[in-house]
């Protein structure tokens, strides 16, 4: 924590706040356009099938009908990775998952659009279908899901680092499990909205859109409509939420834009709840077996990761996923040598892709589960055992990831502490249990998922007597707070307050580059871009304040609204003063800033070799946390109650304490769902059973526990105003924590997901005729 | 998501309402709350041609209670009334929890009593204490009106005795029996917003001398098509004096007695496990409860 600091680190209300909470925040499904027209996506009753034939005439001659697109008409492939981009707008000549688009009608009401779907005729000749990764791969010859994919696998990794083989020979104590995760969906509030306007004097396309990428989802514009990105421009309006599930183009995106330039007219596409779990990108299913090997006094030397994910359909974010999953088994502990051989795996399922946390969460479940156990077989306290092997600031994974700052021990002895984690562990009552686990995560990424080295991100300042102090930049403030954390460093760096300082984001014309609200990266990339750019003005308006003042612009601060002398504070003037003098005499004053991330690579650091996909994981810097949580077992219905969750993170220095809080306690109630409630139901016919919110349990508030929070204190040197992140890192430690604490209180190792009432119950029955039969 | 064109009808007494019903017959629907017909119509499940919207009636709303007569429930209150209503918590205990969680605040604020009941689903929230408290239904109609013991009256998953022409429009229930108490629970993923996997209500009343069970009455939900009245668990406990041996062997009945099924809530043999502890609970509770007064 950085003392000096005035507006960073101030606890303020959000930009976003009393406008959503007065409900006068304008998300995209709230406008409406002179003359717009509404779209509706028809969809496939089956999850692989060729298409035959489509026949839209009927749809046509429907009174208020204006025109119906099909995927021919754009068959143009897009994804975010464009190494393995294979989705297309609408399908191809075949279906790969139940609810594929398969056409797209506009119409003069939403009415009209929905009764026109049933007016399109579809031939289909259904082929089988594969919801299962293992299935999958065996079935490959005969059932193949992309012509392209003769195994039905995206992609597989195989990564070295050092020699596990060696390693395991000599460990004292090896541990190994399998564990599997279930396929959840984000649920964000706000269905995917795209409005689409297309003007057919200048060619220019605008799409407002619910997206969390921006300029991605401009680069796939311009590939499936074959335009200019100079001729596109995105605008974000407000978002309820992502999460990750608008971290890529969303079918409706295309397919609003296709129709308003076939129409000449505005259209709006709303997604259905279903059509958000049709289309879903949300987390991976994995199938994971996980080697864990220490050596007699408890140092971990070395892992072993083998992972199937389960994909879906389409490729999407997965093979970037798939690598993350490697990497994660690298922080926040040192582990000398490890091995991962990852594959992710077509099925005829609705795609998987990025989702709070992306990539960390599976693995981080298997490996606090295991260093939990591996605790009890040493006979030492989990605590003790991470602690010992929590990395520290200025570490080097094996894989040549490093970790600039850390305050991990921290972050587990304060939680720790707070919750009296080693005075309950072990000795609660049958029934009763704690359970701690710990978790990291990026802030931010190294590279584009393009190949190019420009800056991921760039601010423009603009600071005059009309606008006082406006920040420029296509940043995505989707509900994270990034339009608040921008202008506090904004504040900070020019010495104003956060209030004074208007933000102009979420649009690629409007503002400048931005990457996207993705990987935890956008406090730490515009940090340093503010910075950058705030240095430009301040050196000029120095220059102008010394004059004023009468003394050496070195000599100079500025600070709270005003400038003043470093030896003599009476020297002083107002900042608007000065700023109404440049203005007057000289113009609007502009500053530029980039960020470029440290292009690190992912070699093997024995050997110093390059290994393949290993560049994935590699952040300027990391944030860190533990959780503690304490649960109650109802032993006869199997129901688990969520007593207190103690959290500690090392968010770096904490710009706004109170957003903080909120992303951590948001993670905290996200993740519960994964580890208690939800899990997307699908039948052998790959239809989704429970694709709405009704039937999708996420937790309520009656669920939310009580939560103790502590943001541990930390400044990272290296990063700008001290920064980390907090919108990811909270959501790794939950799951495990959780299972940590039921085994806790019954005695019984969790490595499946969702724990329901039921497992636990069939479990503890297990649990007790064993013991019978044991004569226990 | 739209719903088909239809003709909307708002009448303001009893006998507007009974005539557009006995007039528009099965082409019309009933809305009460519509928690339940806007999904089905939404869902294109059913696609009426009238709606005769009965919320403006307010003979067919409240709840009324003359001591040693009982309550006389409008079969348009709210849920919500129900949930608040000083008489229901002090008089029909397990009625007011059951109201208490159905759905959500807002589901509640909006949803009816007798829609619940009309509705008939098998995981219905109040239903079960309704049965549990020997609920009758006044069934009305232009020619008259007809009484039905609820039971009776909910012959299945969405399916209920109104024939054409006939409108649900009070529920009657019976004064409590002195040392009689309630209880309700059931058992489901989350504590809101939670399709039951297994409900149950307990009336229970007792002998003078506090331990010896009078008369008892165990209704499950959701682990069978409709309501289920237990006939073993009364031949267990009444007349003996309660104890925890006789408990468990009446929580085994009722388990026995159920006939749940396997669904993507909860699997049959989970359904039954746990209806033995919900049994178990309730029997207890209202036990406990009965004697105190
Ligand atoms: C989000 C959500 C959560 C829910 N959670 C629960 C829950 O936890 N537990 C639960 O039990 N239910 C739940 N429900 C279902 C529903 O709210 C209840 O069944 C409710 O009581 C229905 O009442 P209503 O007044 O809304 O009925 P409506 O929808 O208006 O009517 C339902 C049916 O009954 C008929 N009808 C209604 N009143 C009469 C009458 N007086 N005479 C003749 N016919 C009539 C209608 O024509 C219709 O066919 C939930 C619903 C939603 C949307």
């Amino acid at each position: 924590m950085n003392k000096d600091f005035t507006q960073v680190g101030r606890s303020v209300p959000r930009k976003d706040g009393p406008i959503k909470v007065k409900g006068e925040a304008i998300y995209t499904g709230d406008m409406v356009l002179p003359r717009m027209a509404y779209g509706k996506i028809k969809r496939s009753p089956y999850a692989h099938a060729i298409i035959k034939k489509i026949d839209y005439s009927k749809a046509l001659e429907m009174p208020g009908v204006l025109a119906v697109v099909t995927g021919d008409e754009a068959p143009n492939k897009w994804g975010i990775v464009p190494q393995t981009a294979n989705e297309v707008a609408l399908a191809v000549g075949k279906v790969r998952f139940y609810n594929e688009g398969v056409a797209a009608v506009a119409a003069i009401d939403e009415e009209t659009a929905e009764a026109a779907l049933d007016l399109i005729e579809v031939e289909y000749e259904p082929l089988p279908v594969l919801t299962d990764p293992f299935e999958s791969m065996k079935r490959a010859n005969e059932v193949r899901i992309h012509e392209d994919a003769p195994e039905n696998i995206l992609h597989s990794g195989d990564q070295l680092f050092g020699d596990p083989d060696k390693a395991f020979a000599e460990c004292t104590y090896i541990l190994e499990r399998e564990f599997s995760t279930s396929y959840v969906n984000h649920a964000f509030l706000e269905p995917h909205t795209s409005l689409a306007s297309y003007d057919t004097q200048s060619g220019q396309l605008q799409l407002w859109s619910s997206t969390q990428v921006p300029h991605y989802l401009h680069t796939q514009l311009s590939i499936v409509l074959e335009m200019p990105m100079s001729k596109i421009r995105v605008t974000v309006p407000a978002v309820g939420g992502g999460f990750g599930g608008k971290g890529e183009a969303s079918s409706s995106d295309f397919c609003a834009a296709l129709l308003s330039r076939k129409i000449g007219r505005p259209v709006r596409i709303v997604f259905e709840r279903s059509e958000v779990f049709a289309t879903n990108k949300g987390r991976h299913p994995c199938h994971m077996k996980v080697k864990i090997g220490l050596d007699k006094d408890g140092y971990i030397q070395a892992v072993d990761f083998d992972n199937t994910m389960d994909g879906g359909a389409y490729a999407g974010w997965g093979i970037v996923v798939m690598f993350y999953t490697a990497s994660m088994i690298h922080l926040p502990y040192k582990v000398p040598n490890a091995r991962a051989n990852v594959r992710r795996v077509y099925t005829n399922k609705p795609t998987c892709g990025a989702m709070r946390g992306l990539g960390g969460v599976q693995p981080r479940f298997a490996m606090e589960c295991m260093l939990d156990e591996m605790a009890e077989m040493i006979g030492i306290s989990p605590y003790e055992l991470k602690m010992k092997n929590a990395v520290e600031s200025g570490y080097r994974s094996v894989s040549n990831l490093h970790v600039p700052h850390t305050e991990y021990k921290k972050c587990l002895q304060t939680a720790a502490e707070r919750s009296g984690y080693l005075e309950k562990h072990g000795k609660l009552p049958f029934g009763k249990g704690i359970g701690l686990a710990g978790g990291y995560y990026i802030s931010g990424t190294a590279y584009t998922l393009y190949q190019s080295y420009k800056p991921h991100t760039t601010v423009l300042l603009r600071v005059d007597t009309e606008g006082g102090a406006t920040l420029h930049c296509a940043a995505a403030d989707i509900g994270q707070g990034c339009n608040t954390v921008m202008a506090q460093m904004a504040a900070e760096a020019l010495g104003i307050r956060y209030e004074d300082v208007h933000v102009i984001s979420g649009d690629t014309e409007l503002g400048t580059f931005d990457l996207g609200s993705f990987a935890s990266r956008l406090t730490y990339a515009s940090g340093v871009a503010i910075k950058e750019a705030a240095k430009q003005i301040n050196d000029k308006l120095f220059e102008v304040a010394a004059g004023m003042v009468g003394c050496r612009a070195d000599q100079l601060e500025v600070k709270d609204c005003r400038f003043f002398s470093k030896f003599e504070p009476k020297k002083t003037i107002e900042w608007a003063k000065v700023v109404d003098v440049y203005t007057n005499s000289v113009g609007t004053l502009t500053g530029l800033g980039h960020f470029s991330p440290p292009r690190l690579k992912g070699i093997d650091l024995t050997r110093g070799k390059r290994v393949q996909g290993a560049n994935i994981g590699h952040s300027p810097t990391f944030g860190f946390s533990c959780q503690i949580w304490e649960v109650d077992v109802d032993l006869e219905t199997g129901k688990i109650r969520v007593d207190k969750v103690t959290e500690a993170g090392d968010c770096g220095q904490a710009v706004n304490p109170m957003s903080v809080d909120g992303q951590v306690e948001g993670s905290i109630l996200f993740a519960m769902g994964q580890a208690l409630y939800e899990e997307m139901k699908v039948a052998p016919d790959g239809k989704i059973i429970n694709a709405s919110l009704h039937d999708y349990k996420v937790p309520t508030a009656m669920e939310l526990p009580e939560i103790d929070t502590t943001i541990v204190d930390s400044y990272d040197p290296t990063a700008p105003f001290g920064v980390k992140e907090s919108g990811e890192g909270p959501v790794q430690p939950t799951i495990p924590a959780i299972t940590n604490a039921i085994y806790d209180a019954i005695g019984v190792r969790f490595t499946d997901l969702p724990i329901t009432p039921e497992k636990v119950l069939k479990a503890l029955k297990e649990k007790r005729e064993k013991e019978k039969s044991e004569g226990k | 998501m739209y719903l088909n064109n239809f003709e909307y009808f708002a009448p303001k007494t009893p006998g507007e309402a009974l005539d557009l019903v006995g007039r528009m017959g099965n082409k019309a629907k009933v809305l009460a709350g519509g928690t339940d017909l806007i999904i089905m119509m939404k869902e294109k499940m059913i696609q009426p041609e009238y709606l005769i919207d009965i919320n403006n009636v307010k003979e067919f709303k409240g709840i009324s209670y003359e001591p040693g007569k009982g309550a006389v429930i409008g079969a348009a209150t709210k849920i919500s009334e129900l949930e608040y209503s000083p008489v229901i918590r002090d008089k029909y205990f397990a009625l007011h929890q059951a109201a208490g969680e159905l759905g959500s605040v807002q589901v509640r604020t909006m949803a009816t009593i007798g829609g619940n009941s009309c509705h008939a689903s098998p995981a219905a929230e109040t239903p079960t204490p309704l049965v549990a408290f020997g609920a009758k239904v006044v069934i009305s109609s232009v020619s008259g009106d007809r009484e039905l013991p609820l039971e009776e009256f909910i012959l299945g998953n969405r399916k209920n005795a109104l024939g054409e022409g006939e409108l649900l429009t009070q529920f009657i229930l019976p004064e409590p029996a002195p040392k009689s108490a309630s209880r309700y629970w059931y058992i489901g993923l989350r504590d809101a917003m939670e399709i039951d996997a297994v409900n149950m209500a307990v009336n229970i009343v007792l002998e003078n001398d506090g331990r010896t069970v009078k008369e008892l009455t165990l209704v499950m939900g959701s682990v069978s098509p409709r309501p289920l009245v237990s006939v073993e668990v009364p031949g267990i406990l009444v007349g003996k004096e309660f104890n925890s041996e006789l408990v468990e062997k009446a929580a085994q009945a009722a388990a026995g007695e159920a006939k749940p099924i396997s669904d993507i809530r909860a699997s049959a043999e989970y359904r039954r496990e746990v209806t033995a502890v919900l049994a178990r609970r309730l029997l207890q509770a209202a036990f406990d409860a009965a004697r105190e007064v």
